[in-house]
């Protein structure tokens, strides 16, 4: 189990570099503004108006989210960042809108520009503070909507738009495309292994990302060994393995919808009853919660995270593990989307005691997990790499509380965001992927 | 018209017309948005969500109570000693019986009162002063906060001086005042009496469907 450390330290390297390739969006004041304001339109439907009319400012929403937390500064408040969004509702949409058009003003350009640190890098739409809320408001899809406004604004930080203009155009991921995913299929039957590359018809497809194509190796490695283990009829194919979406993670719906439409697309031309979205954490519900929306229907297969999948396949006791070697003692971190947004909980619990590990759980785990920091593409933006930091010093503390040797996810980025921060702090704990100990540990 | 009679006459209907037709309009227009269609498998049921949220919403998660303990018991202190004042008042109940239902029900003895007068006073200023101290509560909270506070302190001042039932113009003081709110109610964050159960409904069912008991 191991990660090519000048392969990661490139990788932290192309993120720093990824602004400088991002393609700029040239709108004027008044057109940044009305596509915003497009965006909120027709996204505030029923539950959202009643969470934009809810809230009583009683604060609590900052005591859940660990960048307040971690910081204590007022204006990383999750409610504080729907400030525009309610501002636009009440005037245009609210029941009083021809009062608070009197006694507000507009939206602006300028707001929308200030608000772009507040949605995206200092927000992990983790949804933490939807948990802590009296009222029940979900803060975290209403931030997802100010992210939608401000991408179709042409406002998403440029690290972001940056993969987003690669994947919307290219189809590509960090460059992950057919070519670099074939020469590590190519490397792993090189090992004796069998691996059913763009098979026309099969029951199960398997999705990976370009963190397991280019760094993860051994993630993609664990997931063939797996499923040759359990003698299914699965491929992965060179032209929708992608599961990564980084239309979702800006907010640009064109790019979410063609990300994900690929996939549905081959899946439903090699027939295939299940997909398995990879250890990434936002992959998830960009498949699971959201690609029937943006097929426009149902999906004729159901979508199972990978480690939703494992826990199935191990507590049926169709796949069969050995005890862990080694450090026992390992703690979880639930990726939040997988988790808390998802309801993916006991399955990765399952596999974790099936390998005989002495699970330590955190302090706040489950639903009420500490986001990692970089979640929902926080990880790529450079200038949060402070805020980043903080985040992982109380995560880390937590780990270290339980008395864990190491820390166990399943998630891709969790995991390059947790080792980046951890490089800077020079923390030692191995951080592991659930998949790896998995297909390391098959009996 | 005397001012008592114009406090008990068509101010009071004023009021009451204001509160209802405000409160039923901005559920009209927040309720009427529409749905976009979630094609997605539910793991779960939405309605059990929706509904368990509703309850278990009542209580925060003991994860989160040393941070927001002081917030959560004087809520409570607040939200209790009001509802029982409100309801449980012989003065209250007697005006309902009049006025409103046509039937009585029973009441609290003078000393349940004062406790729940005093319990209702220390919740509305401990959440009022850290309103104003606290940063994130003072960054976050509008004017029309602070008026929905005032407007609430003076309706239960006004109410406990009207107590005795010695004086009729501090009776007429507190009608006037409970006037006042019932205006201000459907334009102010006061509607999260109504909204509150919807808002929580909403999220139940989306974590419902999901599977996650939140």
């Amino acid at each position: 189990m191991s990660v090519d450390m000048n392969m990661f330290q490139g990788f932290l390297q192309q993120i720093k570099g990824l602004a400088d390739m991002a393609q700029a969006t040239d709108f004027s004041d008044e057109e940044r503004v009305s596509r915003a304001k497009a965006v909120f339109a027709a996204k505030l439907d029923t539950p959202k108006a009643v969470d934009m009319e809810s809230c009583v400012h009683c604060g609590l929403c900052a005591e859940a989210c660990h960048f307040y937390v971690t910081t204590e500064d007022a204006r990383y408040t999750p409610i504080h960042k729907l400030d525009l969004l309610k501002r636009f509702y009440r005037r245009e949409k609210g029941a009083f809108g021809w009062f608070y058009r009197m006694t507000t003003p507009d939206i602006t350009a300028q707001e929308l520009e200030q608000w772009q640190e507040l949605v995206y890098d200092s927000c992990t739409e983790c949804g933490r503070c939807g948990i802590v809320c009296p009222m029940g408001i979900d803060i975290a899809s209403m931030v997802n909507v100010m992210r939608q406004g401000l991408a179709e604004a042409g406002l998403i930080p440029a690290e972001l738009r940056a993969v987003m203009q690669e994947q919307g155009g290219r189809g590509t991921v960090f460059g992950a495309g057919p070519d670099m995913l074939k020469a590590l299929v190519e490397e792993i039957r090189a090992e004796g292994l069998d691996v059913p590359l763009d098979k026309e018809k099969a029951d199960i497809l398997v999705l990976s990302s370009t963190l397991d194509i280019q760094l993860y190796k051994d993630v993609l490695r664990s997931t063939v060994k797996v499923m040759n283990q359990l003698g299914v009829n699965w491929t992965i194919h060179t032209c929708a393995f992608e599961g990564a979406n980084f239309g979702m993670l800006s907010g640009y719906e064109q790019v979410q919808k063609m990300a994900s439409e690929r996939i549905t697309q081959e899946a439903i031309k090699c027939g295939a009853k299940t997909v398995i979205v990879p250890e990434c954490g936002h992959a998830y519900p960009a498949m699971r919660w959201e690609g029937a929306n943006e097929h426009g229907g149902p999906l004729p297969f159901e979508v199972l995270a990978v480690s939703e999948f494992l826990g199935r396949e191990i507590g049926s006791g169709r796949l069969q593990v050995k005890a862990l070697s080694g450090d026992k003692v390992v703690t979880y971190h639930d990726p939040c989307k997988v988790g808390r947004h998802g309801g993916v909980l006991d399955e990765p619990r399952t596999v974790l005691k099936a390998l005989g590990v002495d699970l330590r759980e955190m302090d706040s785990h489950g639903t009420m997990n500490y986001c990692c920091g970089g979640g929902a593409g926080v990880f790529l933006i450079n200038r949060a790499s402070e805020l980043r930091q903080k985040v992982f010093e109380l995560k880390s503390q937590q780990v270290d509380d339980t008395g864990a040797g190491a820390l166990v996810t399943s998630c891709g980025s969790c995991r390059i965001n947790f080792m980046g921060a951890a490089a800077k702090a020079n923390w030692q704990k191995p951080i592991h992927s659930l998949m790896e100990l998995v297909g390391e540990n098959l009996a | 018209m005397s001012v008592s009679e114009f406090v008990e006459g068509p101010l009071w209907y004023f009021s009451v017309a204001v509160f209802v037709v405000g409160v039923l309009w901005r559920l009209l227009v927040m309720l009427s948005r529409g749905y976009q269609k979630n094609y997605s498998e539910p793991r779960a049921s939405a309605i059990a969500g929706a509904i368990g949220t509703n309850i278990t919403r009542f209580v925060p998660h003991k994860q989160f109570m040393p941070r927001i303990k002081l917030t959560v018991y004087a809520g409570y202190l607040f939200h209790v000693g009001l509802f029982a004042l409100l309801i449980f008042a012989a003065p209250h109940m007697e005006f309902l019986r009049d006025h409103v239902v046509g039937f009585e029900w029973v009441v609290m003895p003078h000393w349940l009162f004062l406790i729940t007068a005093e319990m209702a006073f220390i919740g509305l200023l401990i959440l009022w002063l850290h309103r104003i101290m606290h940063p994130v509560t003072r960054m976050i909270t509008t004017k029309g906060d602070h008026l929905a506070s005032i407007l609430t302190f003076i309706v239960m001042l006004t109410g406990c001086l009207a107590l005795a039932r010695s004086y009729e113009s501090l009776r007429i003081l507190h009608l006037f005042s409970c006037e006042l709110l019932l205006i201000y109610f459907p334009f102010s964050m006061l509607m999260h009496t109504f909204t509150v159960f919807f808002s929580r409904g909403y999220m139940g069912a989306h974590f419902g469907r999901r599977g996650v008991n939140i």
